[in-house]
């Protein structure tokens, strides 16, 4: 059973991040924060396979934070790899971060 | 651990990768990555950090997106079937469908976690819980 969880990022973490981009009256179910833990771990293995899938045709050993952000891009998750870097030095993160509060005030209204 | 430049954003923007309201825990991301990538054998340091914040969005994202298929059921309450709607609704998404679906069937291997997970052709309302099998039916001919 250890073994299973050490797979999976803690549900506790997971469960905070859902929970703070939900209107504050919001219930999440508790296989809703397993099936995101799942989701989430799937995330991570699908992003490092196509980034490391890169590395190996490109003869490197090690898989770096550009090679993650290359394959974000290559699979279709170019937000994600906007906001991973900064040329800014923080205000891109921070935009971001508000937008995605507005989206969550739209749905609210 | 000093990292200049391209990855400072993260760094600096109050996700110091180790501590903060919502970070996610790096050994574990780095363990998950190398579990389930035999290739994988070396990553760097900011590799783990730059998925960690990709993850944190991801989740946020998908959590949106299950929330929207909540309120179309006029509920309050997210369930597991709201994620799997969001799943079959969103392209980029789509390699989580096999996920999702064989959960909705049983095949998930997770431990037990509420009597067993469903079998295939089995409605959740026989086991007197709420249903919204036939949303997900019907999400899936969006």
């Amino acid at each position: 059973m250890a073994d299973e969880q050490d797979k999976l990022l803690p549900i506790a973490n997971v469960g905070r991040i859902m929970k703070h981009i939900l209107p504050p009256s919001a219930k999440i179910s508790k296989e809703a924060k397993e099936t995101m833990q799942e989701c989430a771990s799937e995330f991570i293995s699908f992003v490092t396979g196509e980034a490391s899938d890169k590395c190996h045709k490109e003869n490197r050993k090690t898989v770096n934070g550009d090679d993650i952000c290359w394959a974000l891009s290559a699979l279709g998750f170019d937000d994600y790899a906007e906001a991973t870097v900064s040329h800014d030095h923080g205000h891109v993160n921070r935009r971001l971060h508000h937008s995605r509060h507005e989206n969550v005030l739209e749905l609210v209204s | 651990m000093r990292q200049a430049g391209t990855y400072s954003g993260i760094l600096s923007g109050g996700i110091s990768g180790r501590t903060g309201p919502h970070s996610l825990p790096l050994a574990r991301i780095k363990k998950i990555m190398k579990k389930s990538n035999d290739d994988v054998k070396m990553i760097s340091g900011e590799a783990p950090i730059v998925l960690s914040k990709a993850c944190e969005l991801f989740i946020e994202e998908l959590t949106k997106k299950s929330w929207m298929m909540t309120m179309q059921g006029k509920r309050r309450t997210l369930h597991k079937e709201d994620v799997a709607s969001a799943v079959i609704g969103t392209d980029i998404f789509d390699f989580l469908v096999n996920l999702v679906e064989n959960k909705q069937a049983g095949f998930d291997g997770r431990p037990s976690s509420s009597g067993g997970a469903l079998q295939s052709g089995e409605k959740a309302v026989d086991r007197g819980k709420r249903v919204t099998d036939w949303r997900w039916v019907l999400a899936r001919l969006y």
